[in-house]
């Protein structure tokens, strides 16, 4: 369980968040959604260990961030960032294994596999000998997501769940590999571990998460089930925006969900 | 050496020069790395001894092994003896251990500041570790008293590290904000600092006296001319030290390629790895700077043509820049010492030579991937 109580942060010297508490249990899948700017980033740094925090405490499996090392930290959770840019020439197969020396010092052969089905997981799996800086931006994304996959290649661990933080997982991706990636994220969360994921697509997030944290301005606004948080009141009040959801359009308007896709 | 022996050996090196071949081609670069180490080691001792037998003046290594091993005359090897264990013998340890030293301060600045443009010739830290040994030659023993006396000969090795260190640091807080360098801050805020330490320098020139003078004129020749067994010892010790540390920098300089958040998230301590790394560049360059002075480029084309052949992969990068790094300053210094013979070219001027067009050339080639 991940649980972060009366969170605040400052960024320098001014406020970003006010307050924020949440919880994040393993076996599920908790989404953070929010207009631009309102600290879902802001919230998942905190959350990976990355900002200190001005207020508040945020435990991971019982224990206090504070008293953490990075390696520790490291063996309980992996970090996909928005966006990671190289400016050495490594192959695919170089990076996913960055985060295999993270983990364990297990041998050469295992270390191989869990490479190569971490490859197979993101679609990637002819990728291995190519250049990452070569790669198209959805594709070095999916690169670095294998890469987190092989530091926390087991959902649990020693009867303790892992955690994926996952910031805007799917933001550059198309809507085949979109639903790949979340249904990945499900199926990690199936087998015992937790997923934290700052999302923008409303549709796949009531299509995939168990527990939705909505924020606006540095506050939680509204959390629970899908169902009970993506209403008409909380998008006009978080949003601005008057919607109506679970409406569809007038007849000559096309329009897909990812609800309808069988892959 | 026996024929056999030679033909054996022989064909030991085509082996491996066949098995890198074909590890090339199979694009599998970890074990392509360790082949290439292997070769630049053997390569590095080849180098090594072919500069203790060539030189402008005729000598027998022959007779001085001779001599090492109790069989010789002694005053038939006499001279050889002198050639060969005094004069080539400490420029080739200097060249080698200078040379290394370079290579892997650019290794490892490049990986800190996750650029392969950053060099410490480049961005100021070699003019901040001149300073250093210019104040001292210059101030000398009235201001620096006590500095002499407690570190005797290796004061200009440690008043260098000091300016490279301030160099260094002052660097990192101008180019790097929030975890993210910043190429062309970096490399204005080297242009900069490198302007301002060279005027501080100047001023220091200016108010030296005659035989500060010549000591400032002998020391920043950029030269391995000097080469002897006391300037050996006063910077072996620091270049070896800073050199023994970077193997354990190795995964978190890779790590640190993705960035210093991305780092701390694969479980990394990013603080304290860049605590380390400036240090062991300050005092790898400093120690360089105070032997050789101001040798140019070697930090900037030896690991970026390793890393076209081998990868990025700071496990094995560091011992093949350590070694090609040594290897090519011995050879800049053969270049440098016979072709004008039996004057001497001060070996800066050969590495400008070949590192300036190389930087030019790698900086058309991979415009897009320089952060530039």
């Amino acid at each position: 369980m991940i649980n972060v109580s009366n969170l605040s942060v400052r960024l320098g010297g001014r406020p970003v968040l006010h307050g924020v508490s949440l919880e994040a249990r393993p076996g599920a899948l908790t989404a953070i959604v929010g207009p631009n700017g309102c600290g879902k980033t802001t919230t998942l740094k905190a959350i990976s260990g990355e900002l200190a925090p001005a207020g508040g405490t945020i435990r991971i499996n019982g224990r206090d961030l504070r008293g953490l090392k990075p390696w520790e930290l490291a063996s309980m959770r992996g970090v996909l960032p928005q966006s990671t840019v190289i400016s050495f020439p490594f192959t695919v197969r170089e990076v996913v294994r960055l985060g295999l020396a993270a983990g364990a010092n297990a041998d050469a052969a295992l270390h191989d596999r869990i490479a190569a089905e971490a490859l197979e997981a993101v679609d990637l799996g002819g990728f291995a000998g190519r250049f990452y800086q070569e790669l198209s931006g959805g594709e070095q994304q999916r690169v670095q997501l294998a890469r987190v996959l092989c530091q926390i290649s087991e959902p649990v661990t020693d009867g303790e769940p892992r955690y994926l933080l996952l910031d805007e997982p799917v933001s550059s991706l198309d809507i085949r590999h979109q639903l790949g990636i979340m249904q990945l994220a499900r199926n990690f969360c199936e087998r015992g571990g937790g997923v934290v994921a700052v999302m923008h697509d409303l549709n796949l997030t009531a299509m995939f998460a168990d527990h939705m944290v909505m924020m606006k301005a540095g506050k939680v606004r509204a959390s629970g089930a899908p169902a009970e948080v993506l209403t008409d009141e909380t998008m006009e009040a978080v949003f601005g925006c008057r919607m109506r959801v679970g409406v569809a359009p007038p007849a000559p308007v096309p329009f897909v969900l990812p609800q309808t896709a069988s892959l | 050496m026996p024929r056999s022996e030679a033909l054996g050996r022989g064909m030991r090196l085509t082996g491996l020069a066949a098995d890198i071949r074909s590890e090339w081609r199979a694009g599998n670069r970890a074990r392509l790395a360790r082949l290439v180490v292997v070769a630049l080691a053997a390569v590095a001792i080849a180098t090594f001894v072919g500069s203790i037998m060539t030189g402008a003046a005729d000598a027998s290594l022959a007779n001085v092994w001779r001599w090492l091993i109790g069989e010789a005359d002694q005053a038939l090897s006499i001279r050889d003896r002198i050639i060969i264990l005094d004069i080539r013998l400490p420029r080739a340890v200097l060249g080698m251990l200078v040379g290394a030293s370079l290579a892997v301060s650019g290794v490892v600045m490049q990986g800190l500041f996750r650029n392969p443009l950053a060099d410490p010739g480049l961005v100021g830290v070699s003019s901040g570790a001149s300073l250093g040994a210019v104040l001292l030659i210059v101030l000398g023993t009235a201001t620096f008293g006590p500095l002499f006396a407690l570190f005797g000969f290796y004061a200009l090795p440690v008043a260098a590290f000091f300016g490279g260190l301030v160099t260094t640091l002052l660097l990192y807080r101008i180019a790097t904000r929030g975890g993210q360098t910043s190429i062309a801050t970096l490399l204005l805020a080297g242009i900069a600092l490198g302007a301002l330490t060279g005027a501080v320098t100047g001023v220091l020139v200016f108010m030296a006296d005659d035989k500060q003078l010549r000591d400032l004129t002998f020391w920043g020749l950029g030269s391995l001319a000097g080469a002897n067994w006391t300037k050996i010892l006063a910077s072996a010790p620091i270049i070896l030290l800073s050199l023994a540390v970077t193997p354990f920098l190795a995964r978190g300089l890779n790590a640190i390629t993705l960035g210093e958040a991305a780092a701390f998230h694969m479980g990394i301590p990013v603080q304290r790895l860049k605590n380390v790394a400036i240090v062991s560049v300050a005092a790898a360059t400093g120690a360089s700077v105070a032997v050789s002075g101001g040798i140019g480029f070697v930090g900037i084309v030896v690991p970026h043509l390793l890393r076209l052949v081998i990868g990025p992969d700071h496990r094995y990068l560091l011992p093949a820049s350590a070694l090609l790094g040594g290897t090519l300053l011995i050879l800049a210094d053969m270049i440098a010492r016979t072709i004008v013979s039996p004057a001497e070219l001060p070996i800066g001027i050969v590495t400008a030579f070949i590192g300036a067009p190389f930087f030019l050339w790698i900086l058309l080639r991979g415009r897009s991937n320089m952060g530039l």
